[in-house]
């Protein structure tokens, strides 16, 4: 009888839009493909390198070919980027909206429709290009998506149970996200085995508003450990821009310290761990010459705090989607601007690091301590009942206590802790750098600010 | 020390006995006890009172009647924590309409009242005394802003108040309601004369069948071959339970459990055959799927093994039908992202797999457009049953 995961397996792929998924034919395919489409590979043999990568996807196979074409030339890695009904597990919508897509020739998915393409057309474009591709999506119940993905070749994928819940949802169960996407780290796992590791990327930016680090580390740092336990090799934890060069620096180190640290604790030593950097994620200015300026600081950022992977921004960010000329411009002038960054040398602010550091060890603690028998239970209870708070979450389970600001430096300080297990000597180090003048009432006002703080 | 598990079903009885699985349908003339003991008692004298588990559905479960100030808030959670503890809903009355709902003439067996946030203020007043004084009840129980209270227990006697089951940030507080209307449930099952006797053969607290069913859930996948996202469809002689994965349902609250459950007490074969006969025929699908069945609307008329199995096929439609897109009620279930569909309860003893297949079939390319099915599980065995006994 075959194991209970490869039961679940066979039953999530008996979907109406898949036709006839052959595991025995994918894992041969799997067990052969070209290193070049591993990303893990890539970040194995370029230590040291940043490696660059937009943002994209398009409805139709025609445009995201043509998209690939235009990127395969200037970037490292490739994005698969997901439609909202994929996303959603509403694969009827997305093959309405691919086929009216394909006849008006206007674009009426906001990504790929991955399933409905199917894996085996998607795979001849992906092997073509001969280059990692990362799947980008926002699903809570990704099962199907991820088998597809592997299927098709991309071997990076990105996500997890929290950052792709808090962030994006009101309502999908946490409980379940944690059950389904232990599924995925247990498929990544397996296919791990054949040959290269696929990689597991977690969604470090969350809501991108107002996030503190020690929230955002503590989030990558647990979605890393959910992922090991499974036996998942290589993992990536990621942050987006803060505002803050400083604390982009401080959140750099501690992350991989932390990282370190963690995989020890739950026994995985052998597993590989990368740090990806996200450009600002937050609301971009409208003036294209001051967009310029923050992707320019982003991409210096990412080099100084060491990041294996940049994901770029274009300057169309406060237009809409961009063009693949606007992100080809893009990936060109992050390029440059790495190369001439070469030898940078390190910074350090010792304090910092290590307030940053106890703010998360004091959450671990707390996590840890929580009564469960399972690491996801933990983490469950701990967003449950605060000690995970993520700032401007939609999400009916997340606690939302905890409040933001950034002091005069820019960095992101915590003002209200809600239940944030923190010790007084943490909060008091965030408070002393909180200045809001005279009117305490104004840090509405202030948060307002801080959120459009690069308009 | 080997279990014997019993279930005292509205039809049949199920008796385990160290894995072994046998069901006897009922004798209604007589006491339950008596019957069983005629059909089991060579079984039941071999255990010891400790090593006996009862689970009974056969009271019905409770009903009650909610009146809350909003269907988004108050009317949903307490819904919610209403189906979750084994309760029926007789009606939900929107407190600003009061005047206009019709008073149940049938004995309530609690009534639900809830609205409000702690720091609102005048929300109820003499329209509810006076809807009040119309009903026929036996508990009554205030779940609502904390303002009303006094005014509340000043004009109501026996109202029973616990806290609010909404919070300040508008999240649902469930414990102290559950753990109350549990209470009245396992209260009303042991107090049903015929169950009672039951404890002169078991040590153990005799559970709501619906209870252990949850229960199991979590753990399905190790028995069946179930893949999450699934919906188990438990139908019985009297009622049909769903029980369904939270992430089916995008009106998603938080709850304990990773699955919400959804009662129809009308929609049995054997004790609700008429009622069930009623809903099919009101049904605009209903004559098309006869059709399909290659029957007519008099087989349902019909007393015969054809018709019982007929019926049997109508609820599976039905069941879907109220929790799909097209019937607007208390929540829709995403059938289409659905793996698997797990029948279990009397049906299973009747229906093949075919038959099923059948009329699942029909729904989804009927009604959803859809070729591929989820996986259907029919759990023969009771398998479901057991586990949650096991737990």
């Amino acid at each position: 009888m075959s194991s209970l995961l490869q039961r679940d397996r066979e039953i999530i792929v008996s979907n109406e839009y898949v036709d006839n998924f052959d595991f025995a034919e994918v894992e041969e395919f799997v067990k052969n493909a070209s290193k070049n489409l591993f990303i893990s590979h890539k970040f194995k043999t370029n230590r040291g390198k940043t490696l660059v990568q937009p943002r994209g996807g398009f409805p139709t196979y025609e445009k995201m070919y043509a998209l690939y074409e235009q990127f395969a030339p200037v970037v490292d890695v490739l994005p698969m980027t997901i439609d909202s009904h994929t996303r959603l597990n509403d694969y009827g919508s997305a093959a309405k909206m691919l086929r009216l897509s394909e006849e008006s020739e206007t674009d009426l998915l906001n990504g790929y429709p991955l399933i409905n393409h199917g894996y085996r057309i998607s795979r001849k474009m992906i092997t073509h290009f001969d280059t990692p591709v990362s799947l980008r999506h926002g699903t809570p119940d990704a099962r199907l998506l991820v088998e597809m993905a592997i299927a098709s070749g991309a071997f990076e994928i990105e996500g997890g149970p929290i950052t792709y819940i808090l962030p994006y949802s009101k309502n999908f169960p946490q409980d379940k996200a944690f059950l389904y996407w232990k599924h995925v780290e247990k498929v990544v796992a397996k296919y791990s085995t054949l040959n290269e590791p696929i990689n597991r990327e977690s969604f470090g930016p969350l809501t991108a508003t107002l996030v503190p680090p020690c929230i955002t580390i503590v989030i990558q740092i647990a979605e890393m450990m959910l992922a090991l336990e499974e036996g998942v090799k290589s993992f990536s934890v990621s942050f987006a821009q803060t505002g803050s060069l400083n604390q982009d620096l401080v959140t750099g180190k501690v992350i991989r310290r932390a990282a370190e640290k963690y995989a020890k604790k739950i026994g995985v030593e052998d597993a590989m761990i990368n740090l990806v950097y996200h450009q600002w994620m937050g609301a971009f200015p409208r003036d294209k010459f001051k967009s310029d300026s923050l992707i320019d600081a982003g991409a210096m950022i990412a080099k100084m705090v060491g990041a294996d992977k940049i994901i770029t921004k274009t300057r169309a960010e406060a237009f809409g989607i961009p063009t693949k000329e606007d992100n080809a411009q893009a990936v060109s002038n992050v390029q440059y601007t790495l190369n001439m960054l070469q030898g940078i040398p390190a910074f350090t602010d010792e304090e910092e690091e290590e307030n940053l550091m106890r703010e998360v060890d004091e959450i671990f603690e707390a996590i840890f301590n929580d009564p469960a028998d399972t690491l996801w239970r933990k983490i469950f209870n701990s967003i449950k009942n605060g000690i995970i708070d993520v700032p401007f979450s939609p999400h009916i389970i997340n606690n939302n206590e905890l409040i933001t600001v950034r002091d005069k430096d820019s960095n992101i300080r915590i003002y209200k802790k809600g239940k944030l297990p923190l010790s007084e000597k943490s909060f008091k180090y965030e408070q002393s750098k909180i200045d809001l003048g005279e009117n305490p009432n104004s840090v509405v006002n202030q948060i307002i600010h801080d959120i459009g703080v690069m308009l | 020390m080997s279990k014997l598990l019993i279930d005292v079903g509205s039809t049949y009885f199920k008796v385990c006995d160290g894995g072994e699985i046998s069901h006897h349908f009922r004798n209604f003339d007589k006491d339950i006890k008596d019957d069983l003991l005629f059909k089991c008692g060579d079984i039941i004298q071999r255990h010891e009172k400790d090593e006996i588990q009862i689970c009974s559905s056969a009271n019905g479960g409770l009903s009650t009647l909610i009146i809350g100030l909003t269907d988004s808030y108050s009317l949903k959670y307490a819904s919610n924590i209403a189906y979750n503890s084994g309760i029926n809903i007789i009606q939900s009355v929107i407190y600003s309409q009061i005047e206009s709902y019709p008073t149940p003439s049938e004995l309530l067996d609690v009534i639900i009242i809830v609205g409000g946030i702690d720091s609102v203020t005048n929300v109820f007043d003499a329209k509810l005394i006076n809807y009040l004084d119309k009903l026929n009840y036996s508990n009554i129980v205030y779940v609502g802003s904390q303002t009303q209270r006094e005014f509340l227990t000043s004009n109501i006697s026996n109202l029973k108040v616990l806290p609010n089951i909404i919070d300040n940030k508008l999240k649902m507080v469930e414990e102290d309601l559950k753990e109350y209307l549990t209470n009245l449930y396992q209260a009303d099952i042991m107090g049903k004369e015929d169950i009672k006797h039951l404890y002169s053969l078991t040590s153990n607290q005799i559970y709501s069948t619906p209870y252990i069913v949850n229960k199991s859930l979590p753990s399905i996948s190790k028995k069946l071959d179930v893949a999450d996202p699934f919906i188990v469809i438990d139908i019985g002689g009297a009622t049909t339970d769903i029980h369904y994965s939270k992430d089916l349902c995008d009106d998603n609250i938080i709850t304990e459990n990773e699955y919400d459950r959804l009662v129809f007490k009308k929609l049995g074969v054997y004790k609700s055959r008429e009622s069930l006969i009623h809903t099919a025929k009101a049904n605009e699908y209903v004559y098309e799927l006869l059709a399909y069945l290659n029957t007519t609307e008099n087989t349902l008329d019909e007393v015969s093994e054809k018709a019982t199995e007929i019926l049997m096929q109508l609820a599976i439609f039905l069941v879907l039908y109220k929790v799909s897109h097209h019937h607007k009620s208390y929540l829709n279930i995403k059938l289409d992202t659905l793996n698997s569909i797990v029948l279990t309860g009397g049906i299973t003893k009747v229906l093949s797999k075919e038959q099923i297949d059948e009329i699942i079939s029909f729904f989804y390319s009927k009604l959803l457009g859809y070729h591929t099915l989820p996986s259907v599980v029919v759990d023969y065995d009771y398998t479901i049953w057991t586990l949650g006994m096991e737990k």
